[in-house]
């Protein structure tokens, strides 16, 4: 593999695991609001987290850039106040892969937390537990199922982006250039053919491994539940 | 003095499950107040209201509800762990009462609905409360299994001297365990007492899904005549159905109040062996016929006639004889 491919394939896979870690505790807290509390204006909320799910990803890509970019609000506050650059860097990349795949890790996380009798949480605060511990020793454990799931689905996602991603985060070979943004431009080079060959089986294999992993986890749990 | 066991007995709907929920702090009453002994937990004048977790009262929901992802011993020492003061109710004597040893490593899943029941009351039991309240404790059980949890729930109630207060629509469980009973019908209070004069007062509440009244008799102790076993209720004595051994006591005998035959006089020359004698406490009349209550010491039902109740001119106040045959009368342990 060349330097340039081995770049993509680092890079999507740190774009991958940021977006999923970053995005996991916001999904697990508005899953559980999701599935517990029914507020009034609850459907405008899940309207907008799911509002990436079908619009065109450019689309998505535009209206992040209008916000995070450069002469955007958010993207203004966060370079003057913070230094932080988010649009054409790898952490553009990473925001574009998470708002992408919130939508899927959501309700994963949101289907599990309604499987759970809330009486549980009762049961545990009965017993001396604050709603907090309530909530991380009963109600979080059981939902691993779907906290896996999700993370998986969103995983698969994030490493798949590219609408969204090349508007916010650009092409830069190295910087933002993840596989399928490597697989776009290798594909459209003279000779090029061989190479989007090796990344399109690096992005097959890495889709089918972290599926692989969650069966694994998931595997391992019930092992040790059941036994 | 013995620890107080109170049941709220009633029909299904009448609210018993929403006071217990209130007094576990899991719904917030409108208003008024409830104090655990010294312990104001809610009042709605004062705007106090003690979270759940604040209230140290040990719950044993109707459906269990032990934590599916731990194993038995977790789910048991989950309260214990949380526990600040030196626990006053310790974890090898609760596995030993409840008879919990052998089940320890395994899972809910893996547990049937008695053993289910005893993981639930030990958990409760560990997180050292100061009260135990339980749902219906008996509701998912019967026959044997009903009788053996019954008999476990003594135990613990006589161990730890633990105020409970538990929930049922039973009539023999509340007699057998509960030493206070009040009665709601339609989130009212509509009697309160000993079991005996509550039930008795409450006429024909808690008949109504059933076939009426049932006839409980605690018998102290029973001792071996010649070819019989017989036993002391009130001041008169009963003869017993013939039992295996001798550790039967203390015990209960069970029977219809269809079986029991009233007198004005006492007659002789019968075969009946067991003659109760007493006071009419009260009369309760229903569509198609009457139920009377007679005070022999503990509270005997008798299934009457209305021909019957007016020649014999039954009222509260007339001493009667009740006569039972000895065939009718089943040992409950």
């Amino acid at each position: 593999m060349t330097a340039e491919e081995w770049s993509a394939l680092l890079l999507s896979f740190r774009v991958g695991v940021v977006a999923v870690l970053a995005s996991l505790p916001f999904a697990i807290g508005i899953g559980y609001g999701l599935a517990r509390w029914p507020f009034p204006g609850r459907w405008l909320i899940q309207g907008v987290i799911d509002l990436p799910l079908v619009l065109p990803p450019v689309v998505t890509g535009f209206l992040l850039l209008a916000l995070l970019g450069p002469k955007g609000p958010v993207g203004d506050f966060l370079e003057s106040w913070f230094g932080i650059r988010v649009a054409f860097t790898w952490k553009g990349a990473a925001v574009a892969s998470a708002v992408v795949s919130f939508p899927l890790m959501v309700r994963a996380i949101r289907g599990t937390f309604q499987e759970i009798d809330p009486r549980l949480e009762l049961a545990a605060r009965s017993l001396g537990a604050s709603p907090w511990m309530a909530f991380l020793t009963v109600t979080l454990p059981l939902a691993f199922r779907g906290v896996v799931a999700g993370s998986v689905l969103a995983f698969g996602r994030s490493i798949g982006e590219f609408g969204a991603t090349i508007m916010l985060a650009g092409d830069i070979p190295g910087e933002t250039r993840t596989i399928p943004l490597a697989i776009y431009s290798l594909g459209h080079r003279v000779g090029g053919i061989e190479q989007t060959w090796r990344l399109v089986t690096l992005s097959i294999a890495l889709a089918i491994g972290a599926l692989i992993l969650g069966e694994l986890i998931e595997a391992r749990r019930n092992k040790r539940v059941l036994s | 003095m013995t620890t107080p066991v109170m049941s709220l007995f009633g029909p299904s709907g009448s609210g018993k499950t929403s006071i217990l929920s209130m007094i576990a702090g899991f719904i917030q009453p409108e208003r008024g107040h409830i104090r655990i002994g010294e312990h104001v937990v809610f009042d709605s004048e004062k705007r106090v209201s003690v979270p759940c977790e604040g209230r140290g009262i040990g719950v044993v929901f109707q459906d269990h509800l032990l934590f599916p992802h731990m194993n038995v011993e977790s789910n048991l020492r989950y309260g214990a762990r949380r526990q600040r003061e030196t626990q006053a109710i310790d974890f090898p004597r609760v596995c030993d009462v409840l008879d919990l040893k052998r089940l320890l490593h395994r899972y809910p899943r893996n547990l049937s609905g008695g053993e289910r029941q005893r993981v639930a009351i030990g958990r409760a039991l560990l997180s050292s409360p100061r009260l135990l309240i339980m749902d219906e404790p008996l509701a998912s059980l019967d026959g044997e299994l009903k009788s053996r949890v019954l008999s476990y729930l003594e135990r613990i109630v006589h161990e730890w001297d633990l105020p409970t207060v538990f929930v049922s629509h039973g009539q023999g469980d509340v007699r057998r365990l509960a030493n206070w009973v009040v009665v709601i019908e339609n989130g009212q209070v509509v009697a309160r007492g000993t079991p005996e004069d509550a039930l008795t007062h409450s006429r024909p509440l808690g008949w109504r899904n059933s076939m009426g009244p049932v006839n409980l008799l605690r018998i102290e102790k029973a001792v071996r005549r010649d070819d019989y076993w017989a036993a002391t209720v009130g001041q008169d004595e009963i003869h017993l159905p013939n039992v295996d051994d001798s550790t039967i006591a203390p015990t209960f005998v069970q029977f219809s109040p269809a079986d029991v035959i009233l007198s004005r006089r006492d007659v002789r020359g019968l075969s009946t062996r067991n003659h109760l004698h007493g006071t009419i406490r009260q009369v309760a009349e229903l569509p198609d016929r009457i139920f009377v209550a007679i005070d022999v010491g503990q509270i005997v039902w008798s299934e009457v006639t209305n021909d019957a109740a007016v020649e014999l001119a039954l009222q509260p106040g007339n001493a009667v004889t009740c006569m039972i045959k000895t065939q009718s009368l089943h040992l409950v342990r």
